[in-house]
């Protein structure tokens, strides 16, 4: 309890720090205290049991370039399955002693409204739609107990299923590379937040493993054998699984067994946008005049920074030139 | 990497190649000889290598080869094997991927009778770009292997630790008179001059391995022709062909118990040393010819391949012999033929 009450102390001080610095687009959204331990969940869909295939995991509304990448039939089940994925986190988390569940749309299908709000877990609060600030893990705050992701993928380059890292083909951090759970999981540790639990494809634990450590709980939801087709397991099995795992996460979250990911400050934030997208939305990440990012490259950008927050706005500004 | 990006690259640079006859004429004489790393060889062994790290230690495998063609009950290409973004516009689709799902959980209940531990279902239907099972319908314990482009198409991640292969929803070879009869690209495939069907092509690539195809379900001519090839296996004939799209078909319910005691037969006979993998000689000439219908480029494409040389006596410019000691090789030439023609 004092530790929280430290971290809660902490989380105020970077606001006073940062007044002179660039000014933020966010501000903490006031989600209801917790009472009791708060779970953190963060589902993302390539990585989820089963999914291989991007029309499974795209509604086709997100945008002139995926009109055609999707098929409502799949779509429409795997937003079933999403659900029920979540469900079994929540319910092995609870099963450990959390009380408070928070659930972050990570996926950007539908923009971020994935999960069916009616058929989610009724203790959980839903966190969907975009623009979000801190995208992934929008909402998150010192009184969260521990940050879970769920259907995670791989980094661009790793033979994963559906491998991208946001809008980026390289994402470093003070030269290491990061992947979607590494720089969110930096975001989270401003916060004193660990992760707990990770799932996705092999390719994606083991990325996440040379990232984070042997620092968490992973399951591996699938076997990749190509970028889109894998080994597969049955969901029930998966969802036994996240249940499990849930349990466990908790049970040793509450503990302090997990540590925040922390790398050393400044941030030396280095990335290159996909070389896949059009130069207008490299023209639209240059008209962002983003406070200390500098151009390093034809599409490749650097910045400076104390807060790894800044790395989650500056993130959800690209989301947005990247989903307009 | 290299046959997916490069080859279809160097195929759309044939032209300005052919603007420069000095490159052209300096170019070394094609190098026919089977090369030493096979085709998509690297993701194939990796795919085998995580299956086989998944699979039990002990007990009874069974490897399940998913079509959709000889379910009982299909017989029409364009709408009841299509999904809508595809090019189908008939509810019944769902209907058919439910149907599958009860078929090959049918095999699966009837294996586990017959002692079967572990079960291992590989979409091989690419209408639908082998993502048909909804994977809640299917049996939990199954392992299931979907999506597209995976290594070896029908047979990802196929290893000796397999004791049996089924084949569910098969179809007819090319140019027979079976519902929706074709075989991958071909309109004819050879072995050393023994005719393969899909099934037989299975079974060739898991004789190697010393895997026997045990079980084939689908219409009248598919069992006949797989009887032929394959010898006294275990059959379920789920309709009789009237045309490529007529037939009088069986009452699901009745296909599913069928297969069901077929399933337990085919694994019995397994263990009592009955049925045994289908061997062919090394090495292994394999002719083929792609299907007429399709546009030249596909066979331009195929000629490229590596190891691919054209037929001696071919006057249709789509035929093509490749030599080769392993049949996984075969199994890698497929799947690039199919990434040839089905390139998403």
């Amino acid at each position: 309890m004092r530790r929280l009450a430290l971290l809660a102390l902490l989380s105020v001080t970077p606001g006073l720090g940062s007044a002179q610095s660039t000014p933020t687009p966010y501000t903490p959204p006031h989600l209801p205290a917790p009472h009791g331990f708060r779970v953190f969940i963060v589902p993302d869909m390539e990585g989820m049991g089963s999914a291989v295939d991007i029309h499974e995991v795209i509604a086709g509304n997100e945008g002139e370039r995926y009109k055609t990448l999707t098929s409502p039939d799949y779509w429409d089940h795997f937003r079933d399955l999403l659900t029920r994925e979540v469900n079994a986190t929540i319910a092995g988390a609870r099963l450990a002693g959390a009380r408070s569940f928070v659930v972050n749309e990570g996926h950007g299908g539908n923009l971020f409204a994935n999960i069916i709000p009616w058929d989610l877990d009724t203790g959980a609060i839903l966190i969907r739609g975009f623009p979000k600030p801190l995208v992934m893990v929008t909402g998150i705050d010192s009184t969260v107990g521990t940050l879970m992701f769920t259907g995670a993928h791989a980094g661009p380059g790793h033979p994963g299923i559906l491998a991208h890292n946001f809008a980026f083909d390289t994402f470093t951090v003070n030269d290491r590379h990061l992947n979607e759970v590494g720089i969110n999981a930096l975001i989270a540790s401003e916060y004193g937040v660990a992760v707990s639990l990770v799932s996705g494809d092999d390719a994606e634990i083991a990325e996440t493993r040379e990232i984070l450590g042997n620092n968490f709980i992973a399951i591996v939801t699938k076997y990749a054998v190509g970028r889109m087709a894998a080994i597969t397991f049955s969901p029930t099995r998966i969802r036994r699984q996240l249940h499990d795992s849930a349990a466990v996460a908790v049970r040793r979250a509450m503990r302090g067994d997990f540590k925040p990911f922390r790398l050393d400050k400044p941030y030396h934030v280095a990335f290159a946008l996909r070389r896949s997208y059009s130069d207008t939305v490299v023209a639209g990440v240059d008209s962002l005049h983003w406070a200390g990012l500098e151009k390093a490259g034809e599409r490749s950008y650097r910045l400076v920074t104390d807060d790894a927050r800044q790395i989650g706005y500056l993130l959800d500004a690209i989301e947005r030139v990247v989903l307009r | 990497m290299i046959a997916r990006y490069v080859i279809p690259l160097a195929i759309a640079l044939r032209p300005l190649a052919a603007q420069q006859p000095v490159q052209q004429a300096a170019a070394p004489p094609r190098d026919t000889t089977p090369p030493a790393a096979y085709y998509g060889v690297t993701e194939y062994q990796q795919a085998r290598t995580k299956l086989e790290a998944l699979m039990q230690l002990r007990g009874f495998t069974v490897y399940i080869v998913a079509d959709m063609e000889g379910l009982a009950g299909a017989v029409r290409n364009a709408t009841e094997m299509r999904p809508g973004d595809r090019g189908g516009h008939d509810p019944t689709h769902e209907a058919f991927r439910r149907e599958l799902a009860l078929e090959v959980n049918a095999a699966i209940a009837g294996a586990r009778l017959a002692g079967a531990t572990q079960f291992v279902v590989n979409e091989g239907h690419g209408g639908t770009l082998f993502r048909n099972i909804h994977p809640e319908d299917l049996d939990p314990e199954a392992i299931l292997i979907r999506g597209y482009p995976k290594p070896n198409v029908m047979e990802t991640g196929l290893n000796p630790k397999v004791d049996a292969m089924f084949i569910i929803g098969a179809h007819a070879n090319a140019r027979t008179p079976g519902i929706i009869s074709h075989s991958y690209a071909f309109d004819s495939f050879t072995v050393n001059g023994h005719v393969l069907n899909e099934a037989g092509i299975a079974a060739f690539i898991g004789g190697e391995m010393g895997v026997p195809m045990v079980l084939a379900a689908g219409d009248n001519v598919l069992t006949a022709e797989t009887r032929l090839m394959l010898g006294d296996i275990e059959t379920v004939t789920t309709k009789i062909a009237e045309s490529r799209s007529a037939a009088a078909v069986f009452p699901p319910s009745v296909i599913h118990r069928q297969i069901r005691a077929a399933a337990a037969r085919a694994v019995r006979r397994v263990r009592l040393g009955q049925l045994k993998p289908l061997v062919i000689e090394r090495p292994y000439h394999v002719d083929f010819c792609m299907r007429a219908t399709f546009q030249p480029w596909v066979a331009l494409a195929t000629a490229n391949l590596q190891g691919v040389q054209r037929a001696a006596a071919d006057t249709t410019d789509r035929c093509f012999t490749y030599q080769t000691d392993s049949a996984e090789a075969v199994g890698n030439l497929l799947n690039e033929i199919e990434w040839v023609v089905l390139k998403p």
